[in-house]
């Protein structure tokens, strides 16, 4: 075996032989007793059991709580399921804001079946992109490459439908504005979050967002999750859609009307809004110039502001038909009373003359209703000298000046009057004030005030919301209106309104006339207070407010011009034909009856 | 006994044939399969299947077949070794030629339409070949020793190749249980396992040198001290042992450095730090061990257990039926079912020791070892002491051949219990 020579074969035979024999003979080991075995098997059994009993206690009591959150964490998702903010749409059901299903397309060429320009060569057609730039996009990662974003369901269902490994379509929701820029200040529009960011998007998410929990769900092993602690309803989609009182067809004549003026003059910005004075809605409110909601992110950033409800300015001569009604209203003037017109006054030093003062000089005595006619600025100072300025200051707060109008659009902005001292010892702020300036305020407010003239001495509250409204139609949730507060007197409101007709009829607002329908208006040009304090020699601000039909008024309009540029930029030439051209609209849409014979030149009659 | 003072005359007549068999034994098992049974519906509960009356039926067809098996007299088996070792073979090569495939095993072959596993059958039937074997001579001496360890490689090779790991890891353990009962020198079986265990020491210790060295050298000292003392020729006999562990050593470090695959070392070492790969080789240990883990005290109660109930665990009816009492019956039911094993145990040492013959014993310690091991490597492989190796918890894991075979085996054991004095004629 182990020696370096082997031995005769026989020897080896008989060495191992010997073996075998010692084998055979070796003295039995002492025979260890039964229990000294038994003992063993003892040990170990035991060994055993404490050993498993031990790790026992260290995963069920020492570690158990440790374990049991690994257990949990595991088991539950949590399920946000995504479900589409509620359409916004118009008073006449147009869709404004519907969210629909986008695809993001991700390609992973390193699971392609086929070569990359055969990829390339597949998709271009559908993306609508170069084979050629599709294949440089290919190369440029193994896998992840986003060549898509936004691609529409038919476009989605080709790429599908192309049955090729290695290309993702993700699904989203987009929110989709049909109208593009003809509703973005009313509806704003919603992030890439999907979180609104303006407009009616913005005040009203808790109505557009159905409500949604994140549902706690248990998960399999395999990952499936496990339908049973899934609520009732869970997947339930309400039909529920946001119906505005904005009618498009206003809308749409409204920002054709504006954005003309706006390039004619080379404004800087124009808006329009209609008002329904039976019960404070807007039937449209443009701004212009205005943003793509689609493409939102394109926008600059000011054009995001409804500035209709952010800006303020001072009204100038549209307000001076509330000052007559105050005045008529607090009994300090009759409706026929006669002021005389100097043409030029002065107030504590300082000099006020009527726009027209340079060419027309004073007109001498004159009514009330022709002091609006003529916009007459230093009758207006007269008329509002017959009230004492508590009280005067009194009704201009009665009248919200100062406040915001309430209405359910964001960020509206308050105006602003001066304090109640300063007014009352400034004989000069009031007359100011008489003729619009000195005090400033929103053009939704400006609309909100002439509504208490067209709706016989209501504040009402311009709101855009209709409410929550079913697929069948059937409202859901209406806003609660509060009552509207009565300021005016009917009485008060119809004189008003007649020197407003008296104005278009044949004063300043004559480039509002509709023939064969009565129309009250007042032109309004103002000059822009400048930051720095004082006036801007150049800038104004051009308007014109229209109620209309005066005997049985239904609508306001107002149309506000920003910094006009030209020497014939009033509030006559810029701002008046806005609101003749929306009038018209309105005539056409409310299917309205002239109510007066046209004076429509007719040919001679021939006998 | 029980038995004698609790049972009514009139039932005496009728237990007559089981008057001596010990009824600890024959319930310890019947409530693991009643649990068992109820485990194996709360698993299957949103698996969806419910197979799990079958444990039922097959645990009750066991035990009318252990009850018959009690009364008959287990010693005529002696006269039938070499039949029972050659169906033991003949059926295990059978499976490599005709069996089913499943989980990349040839395990089972199909008989009447029911799925019989072999292997599990082998068991039963290496036992009683070395108890018969060991009972004509005892393993006192070494060419007895190498005999009977011939005759258990035949089957264990078999089992090895189908590849069934786990079965052959029991089959090792019941031959050195009985050998070591059969009067074997514990000196030799500790020489018989040593390689193993210097393929181990060589792989974990040399890496670290110094102190990893030193220790290697006390282990060959040690199993040179041992040769010397018990082998009978002193020079060789201490330096073939010697030289064959250094050989198992290096070759213990050639196979894992250079043989084994990556993922065949983590199979291996994974029980060890499941972590390392809790998606892959990890997850079953890890998922078992939360399980259990959750089930805290008391438990979370019967079909309350998340993990079982959400299908944490892969082959949890089977293989890891324990994740599932310790989950929802908590320390206390995992205490109580080792508690039961233990008494089972306990009755079958008792059988052990009581029985008339060597057979008798040898057999009792047969179905010992193999409880033993089985149930120590199960639930050891479920809290993370011992790796996956895929041997069942005996009751209360789902496999009929399983259940039936235990059952069978402390049929047999009952035998021993039941007939242990001597006829009287």
């Amino acid at each position: 075996m182990g020696s370096p020579s082997y031995p005769p074969r026989s020897k080896r035979f008989r060495r191992l032989a010997a073996v075998v024999k010692s084998l055979r003979q070796m003295p039995i080991p002492q025979a260890k007793s039964t229990y000294r075995r038994l003992l063993l098997v003892w040990a170990i059994l035991v060994t055993g059991s404490v050993l498993l009993t031990l790790n026992l206690v260290r995963l069920q009591v020492v570690q158990s709580p440790d374990l049991l959150k690994q257990a949990r964490s595991q088991q539950m998702t949590y399920l946000r399921p995504f479900i589409p903010r509620r359409p916004i749409v118009d008073h006449n059901g147009n869709m404004l804001a519907i969210d629909h299903p986008v695809y993001t397309l991700y390609a992973h060429p390193n699971a392609f079946k086929l070569p990359k320009p055969a990829v390339a060569e597949k998709l271009a057609p559908i993306l609508g992109q170069s084979a050629a730039d599709i294949n440089r996009k290919l190369d440029s990662a193994e896998s992840g490459i986003r060549l898509e974003y936004s691609l529409a369901e038919n476009a989605a269902a080709r790429i599908r439908d192309l049955q090729l490994d290695g290309l993702d379509l993700n699904q989203q929701q987009q929110r989709l504005y049909p109208q593009q820029n003809l509703t973005a200040d009313v509806v704003g529009y919603v992030d890439v979050d999907q979180v609104g960011q303006a407009g009616v998007e913005y005040s009203h998410k808790n109505l557009l967002e159905r409500s949604v929990k994140s549902v706690r769900l248990s998960r399999t092993g395999m990952g499936a999750v496990m339908p049973d602690q899934v609520p009732g309803g869970f997947l339930h989609i309400d039909d529920l859609q946001l119906q505005l009182t904005i009618d498009s067809r206003v809308q749409r004549a409204a920002q054709i009307a504006v954005q003309q003026q706006v390039k004619k003059y080379a404004a800087k910005r124009g808006v329009v809004l209609v008002m329904d004075v039976q019960d404070g809605s807007l039937r449209a409110l443009v701004g212009d110039p205005s943003y793509d909601p689609n493409e939102y992110y394109k926008a600059k950033l000011e054009q995001f502001k409804n500035w209709a409800l952010t800006d303020l300015y001072e009204p100038g001569s549209t307000f001076k038909p509330l000052n007559v009604a105050i005045a008529l209203e607090s009994g300090a003037v009759k409706p026929d009373q006669v002021f005389n017109d100097e043409g030029e006054i002065y107030i504590d030093g300082w000099p006020i003359q009527n726009f027209d003062y340079s060419y027309v000089g004073g007109r001498g005595p004159i009514s009330v209703t022709q002091i609006l006619e003529h916009s007459s600025n230093v009758g207006m100072v007269h008329i509002v000298q017959q009230m004492k300025p508590d009280v005067y200051y009194s009704w201009l707060q009665k009248i919200g000046l100062g406040q915001i109008t309430g209405s359910d659009f964001p960020f509206e902005a308050a105006g602003q009057l001066k304090d109640h001292k300063t007014f009352v010892e400034s004989p000069v702020d009031i007359a100011t004030t008489a003729f619009g300036q000195g005090f400033s305020l929103t053009a939704i407010q400006l609309l909100q005030l002439h509504g208490i003239l067209a709706s016989g001495g209501k504040l009402l509250t311009p709101h855009v919301v209709q409410g929550l409204y079913d697929s069948s139609g059937q409202p859901y949730w209406q806003p609660q209106q509060s009552t509207p507060k009565q300021i005016f007197s009917l009485t008060t409101t119809q004189t008003v309104l007649k020197m407003m007709e008296a104005v278009v009829l044949r004063g300043s607002g004559k480039g509002a006339q509709v023939p064969g329908y009565r129309i009250g208006g007042k032109t309004g040009t103002a000059q822009k207070a400048s930051s720095g304090g004082g006036y801007q020699a150049n800038a104004k601000i051009t308007s014109f407010v229209g109620i209309f039909p005066i005997e049985a008024p239904r609508y306001v309009v107002v149309a506000v011009i920003d910094e006009p540029k030209g020497e014939d930029a009033f509030g006559s030439t810029v701002a008046a034909p806005i609101v003749k051209s929306v009038i018209e609209t309105l005539i056409t849409i409310d299917k309205i009856p002239p109510s007066q014979p046209m004076t429509i030149p007719t040919p001679t009659p021939s006998l | 006994m029980f038995r004698k003072s609790v049972l009514p005359a009139r039932f005496k007549h009728w237990l007559q044939p089981w008057q001596a068999v010990d009824w600890w034994l024959f319930a310890a098992p019947v409530a693991l399969t009643i649990l068992g049974g109820i485990m194996i519906r709360s698993v299957e509960l949103n698996a969806g299947w419910a197979d799990w009356w079958r444990h039922w039926i097959t645990g009750s067809v066991g035990l009318v077949l252990a009850l018959l098996i009690a009364r008959w007299r287990y010693d005529q088996l002696l006269q039938w070794k070499w039949i029972i070792y050659g169906i033991t073979n003949a059926s295990l090569l059978l499976v490599m030629f005709v069996g089913r495939e499943e989980l990349g095993a040839q395990r089972w072959i199909n008989i009447f339409g029911f799925n019989v596993q072999p292997s599990e059958f082998a068991k039963l039937g290496m036992i009683i070949t070395i108890a018969a074997l060991l009972h004509e001579r005892s393993a006192s001496t070494i060419p007895m020793m190498v005999k009977v360890l011939v005759i258990a490689a035949v089957p264990w090779v078999l089992v090895f190749l189908e590849p069934n790991l786990g079965t052959s890891l029991v089959f090792g353990s019941i031959t050195i249980g009985m050998l070591y009962w059969g009067n074997a020198n514990p000196g030799w079986l500790l020489l018989l396992v040593s390689p193993v265990i210097s393929a181990i020491l060589f792989n974990v210790l040399l890496p670290i040198w110094g102190i990893g060295i030193f220790i290697i050298a006390l282990w060959v000292a040690f199993i040179g001290w041992t040769a010397w003392k018990t082998l009978p020729w002193k020079t060789y006999g201490t330096l073939v042992p010697v030289v064959i562990n250094l050989i198992a050593g290096g070759l213990g470090r050639v196979l894992w450095q250079y043989v084994l695959k990556d993922y065949q070392k983590q199979r291996i070492t994974m029980f060890m730090n499941p972590d390392q790969d809790p998606l892959g080789g990890g997850y079953h240990l890890i998922q078992s061990r939360i399980a259990i883990g959750a089930g805290e005290f008391w438990g979370r109660g019967l079909y309350k257990g998340t993990q079982t109930q959400l299908n944490f665990i892969p082959e949890q009816h089977t293989d890891f039926i324990f994740t599932a009492i310790g989950e929802e019956l908590g320390f206390i039911g995992s205490v109580a079912v080792l508690l039961t094993f233990l008494l089972i145990c306990f009755r079958l040492l008792i059988i052990a020791q009581n029985a008339k013959d060597d057979f008798g014993s040898l057999l009792a310690i047969g179905v010992f070892s193999m409880i033993v091991f089985q149930v120590v490597v199960n639930v050891g492989m479920t809290i993370n002491l011992s790796p996956v190796t895929g041997i069942p918890l005996p009751w209360l894991s789902f496999g009929n051949a399983a259940l039936l075979m235990n059952f069978l085996a402390i049929g047999l054991v009952e035998s021993v219990s039941n007939f242990r004095q001597r006829l009287k004629f």
